[in-house]
């Protein structure tokens, strides 16, 4: 089961235009977006699908207040939704669309669907970087950063839910569909990957009551830490919410920034998240401040030191 | 009331409308003015759900849901009722906003009672 990632996450929201107008801010682009909602893609075509949770198209909602309707999975190829199909197909309904792509449920109730990945492959160079006892990153005379650098979303990232059961879903994603834990937070949950994918996660759970089952955060990777930055500062200039952040996670490595958002979760730029094979062995680590995240930052208004007024002068 | 400091004029929070000011004085939070029912009340940007009080905007003055009807917090989609405070759906299930003590002079001044702080929490 060549399981990638999320080609899309879909959402049924109580404010489509306040949604439109965040994910257009956020660096996603709309795609045959009207008043109903839309499809908002990043750099390779992965992204979010809103439309007004009265919308008899979407998916029945979950029994919590989460606004998530559906997860997308990309596949290799249509091997892999038959391998899917069969293995799921034995203890729950799987239904098969026109489009070959297949839909069912999760053991926890979360609406999924499968189908060959839309996603376009990207040929673009990562942020570079200049040290010392390394060979230069950027050629003489090339730049690092300038003010109209381009910060867009590269990629759909991960979803992290949250659920009331650790078992039940690690069980799920590992045993019937092949994702391996590569990381656990004990007191918060694992992260996985896929075995199509390198990505230390792109899927991690937190354990909560039942009430709060759904969508905690969804994440973008970012072509470097700079990307992150300049990105979120953009996005906070234009009246946008912090949340928590900037700063680097210790798991997965990855830079991480996260917003509020109308969707009912928040958002989050990554960036230089670690790569895995199968010869890597997880951690554990208590959940909490330090495990959590090796620095954190917090964006303050744009200041410099200047030479500073002459001693004795006022002000 | 001790202290005060002015915010706003009356008028300019409408039926149905909030908005946030501040943080003020060194406080952590802003204050959220909301008016329901021609009634002004004052209430901290500070969510319950984690102990720290998160602030709750999608964006600048973005503090209700979609149907206007409640405060909202955008994390992850508690919702609040605007007269009393209460969270009645999401995360933090019956959990209150910190009331922000608010009061509107003759001229239609709006001030509020300093200093503006979150209730003493003792977790986290
Ligand atoms: S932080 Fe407000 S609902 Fe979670
Ligand atoms: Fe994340």
């Amino acid at each position: 089961m060549n399981i990638i990632g999320p080609d899309y996450l879909v959402f049924g929201v109580d404010d489509v235009a306040a949604s439109i107008e965040y994910l257009t801010a956020w660096g996603l682009k709309p795609v045959d977006v009207t008043e109903k909602g839309g499809i908002f893609e990043t750099l390779d075509g992965t992204g979010i699908i809103i439309r007004h949770k009265a919308d008899p198209m979407l998916p029945p909602p979950l029994p919590t207040s989460n606004m998530l309707r559906q997860q997308v999975y990309g596949v290799r190829s249509a091997e892999d939704l038959d391998a899917i199909e069969a293995e799921l197909g034995t203890d729950r309904r799987v239904t098969r669309l026109s489009d070959g792509s297949i839909e069912l449920k999760d053991d926890h109730g979360f609406e999924l669907k499968f189908q060959v990945t839309i996603r376009r492959e990207l040929d673009m160079p990562a942020e570079k970087i200049n040290a010392p006892g390394a060979p230069a990153q950027r050629r003489p005379n090339e730049i690092g950063v300038w003010e109209e650098m381009p910060a867009l979303p590269r990629t759909l990232s991960h979803v992290v839910l949250f659920v009331p059961d650790l078992d039940v879903a690690t069980k799920f994603y590992c045993d019937r569909l092949g994702f391996v834990i590569t990381d656990v937070l004990t007191g918060a949950g694992p992260f996985l990957r896929p075995k199509a994918n390198d990505d230390h996660h792109t899927l991690f759970f937190i354990r909560t009551p039942e009430y709060m089952k759904g969508c905690e955060h969804l994440a973008f990777h970012m072509g470097g830490p700079t990307e992150l930055m300049v990105a979120g500062t953009r996005f906070v200039k234009k009246g946008y919410q912090s949340f928590w952040g900037p700063g680097r996670h210790k798991f997965g490595s990855n830079w991480f920034w996260y917003f509020n958002s109308p969707l009912g979760c928040h958002f989050e730029y990554d960036a230089d998240m670690d790569k895995h094979d199968d010869t890597w062995i997880a951690r554990e680590a208590p959940m909490g401040a330090e495990a959590s995240q090796i620095v954190l930052f917090e964006m303050r208004e744009k200041w410099a030191p200047t030479g500073g007024p002459p001693p004795g002068a006022k002000g | 009331m001790g202290e005060t400091r002015y915010l706003c004029r009356a008028l300019d929070i409408g039926e149905g409308e909030a908005k946030g000011f501040g943080p003020i004085d060194g406080a952590r939070r802003k204050v959220i003015l909301v008016r329901r029912g021609g009634v002004l009340r004052g209430w901290l940007d500070a969510c319950p759900h984690y102990s720290t009080g998160t602030p709750m905007a999608w964006k600048t003055d973005g503090y209700l849901n979609g149907e206007r009807t409640h405060l909202t917090c955008h994390s992850h989609g508690a919702l609040f009722e605007i007269e009393t405070g209460e969270c009645v759906l999401g995360p933090c299930l019956g959990q209150r906003l910190t009331a922000v003590a608010i009061s509107v002079s003759e001229e239609g001044d709006v001030f509020v009672a300093l200093p503006v702080e979150e209730k003493s929490k003792s977790d986290n």
